[in-house]
């Protein structure tokens, strides 16, 4: 389905049916966002992009997403609205716009949470944590699959930021994430600020986490940085990522040579200045973890 | 890559549970619901502030003449408006809409502005001169 793409070609070497992608040297890249289009264009060492897939229409690309295509840029379409840890089954309607996102883009995989993101008729507007038992676990195995056998490319899942925790909780999240990949075989997107929120939040240690998650499986791996109030981490993406972000970032290295690390900034918009900055930090985590 | 017959999914009972447990905890982050036992009722009421939050920086986004009518009193006056819906929005653009529309009934908006649009696709349409503008300041 996908050498069908109308879209620019694809970067030799990237499989686009293989159910793990091969996803060899994405780099290091930032989150595109329409408010930082020209920077993201104009900035040195951006070498892929991740774009919101509920942001754009596959038919009607932003001009700046297709100028980064041109170049050969790949660009990951991430998603955050399919709720894929709901009760109920993903929505076909919100698959097919995934997929031709990752085909109008070329791209070689697709991301989203393992989150939840409304029930009972009400949108949460955000991502929500899933209850981590045994029985939430078949419920999202069976969303997971339904949603790779609708996408044209692999999948990978995000591990979310969290304020709150479920009493019935049976499972860590990196064990939860294990077993799903384990299941289904889908891809990992390691989001080491997540990691790093969740610790400050619910008082759940980050490295153990790394020492669990099956990293073989790793896809790409999200940076960002948030602010402290009233001993709450917010992970707003509004901000240089703290030096224990990257300290996390560096343990990942240490265990995984990551295919790829993307800068996510989503708001209070910095000069490119900063942001290059931004990408030169997680450059020396990942160099200092080579040495 | 059909193999979805020989895979037995979960029960519907399993569904219907997880269900109840996730409306349980939606109601009440979103719509004053009371908070499920053994939940932590301040981290409950964290999550809770912090969606509000995300609603309203999306909701400025889309709607930029509510956002800049609001002014200073922005937070205050989203936060009331959530606290004041009696339902949640079912989206971002019927929130941002019932915001414009909010602020309208309280005078604070005036005229009729258009209705919510997606956040701002890059380069499209007439910002075409933005990233005419935007290369010849970059290549400077």
């Amino acid at each position: 389905m996908a050498d069908a793409s109308p879209g620019p070609p694809t970067r030799a070497g990237v499989s686009l049916n293989s159910e793990v992608a091969d996803m060899g040297g994405l780099g290091v890249g930032i989150g595109w966002r329409a408010e930082i289009d020209l920077s993201v264009e104009r900035m040195a060492g951006v070498d892929f992009v991740e774009v919101v897939a509920e942001n754009i229409r596959p038919g009607h690309l932003p001009e700046s997403l297709a100028v980064l295509r041109g170049r050969g840029t790949p660009v990951i379409p991430h998603g955050v609205g399919l709720g894929i840890g709901g009760a109920e089954l993903p929505d076909p309607a919100r698959l097919a716009h995934l997929a031709a996102c990752a085909e109008a883009l070329g791209a070689p995989l697709v991301s989203e949470h393992l989150a939840f993101v409304r029930a009972g008729g009400m949108e949460a507007g955000h991502l929500l944590p899933v209850p981590r038992t045994r029985e939430a676990l078949d419920v999202v195995t069976e969303n997971v699959r339904r949603a790779q056998d609708a996408l044209p490319v692999p999948l990978a899942l995000e591990n979310v930021a969290a304020i709150f925790g479920w009493p019935e909780d049976e499972l860590t999240e990196a064990q939860f994430l294990a077993e799903l990949v384990e299941r289904t075989g889908v891809g990992l997107l390691v989001d080491v600020a997540n990691l790093y929120t969740n610790q400050i939040n619910l008082g759940l240690p980050a490295v153990a986490a790394l020492d669990v998650l099956p990293l073989e499986h790793l896809s790409y791996v999200h940076v960002a940085g948030g602010y402290e109030h009233h001993g709450v981490w917010h992970d707003t993406h509004a901000a240089p990522a703290p030096e224990a972000v990257l300290d996390l970032l560096y343990e990942l290295c240490v265990r995984v040579d990551p295919p790829g690390v993307l800068l996510e900034w989503d708001d209070d918009y910095p000069s490119d200045a900063t942001l290059t900055a931004e990408l030169d930090r997680i450059r020396s985590a990942m160099a200092k973890a080579a040495r | 890559m059909s193999t979805a017959d020989a895979r037995s999914g979960p029960e519907e009972e399993v569904r219907r549970r997880l269900a109840e447990a996730q409306a349980r905890v939606l109601a009440a982050l979103v719509d004053g619901a009371e908070t499920p036992e053994g939940f932590d009722p301040e981290r409950m009421r964290v999550q809770a502030v912090s969606l509000v939050a995300k609603r309203r920086s999306v909701v400025a986004r889309m709607r930029p003449d509510a956002a800049r009518a609001a002014g200073d009193g922005l937070a205050k006056e989203f936060a009331a408006y959530a606290a004041a819906r009696t339902a949640p929005p079912p989206g971002y653009h019927a929130d941002a809409d019932d915001f414009a529309a909010w602020l309208r009934a309280k005078g604070l908006l005036l005229d009729e502005p258009p209705a919510a649009t997606e956040p701002r696709p890059g380069g499209e349409g007439p910002g075409w001169w933005r990233r005419a503008i935007g290369r010849l300041a970059g290549d400077a």
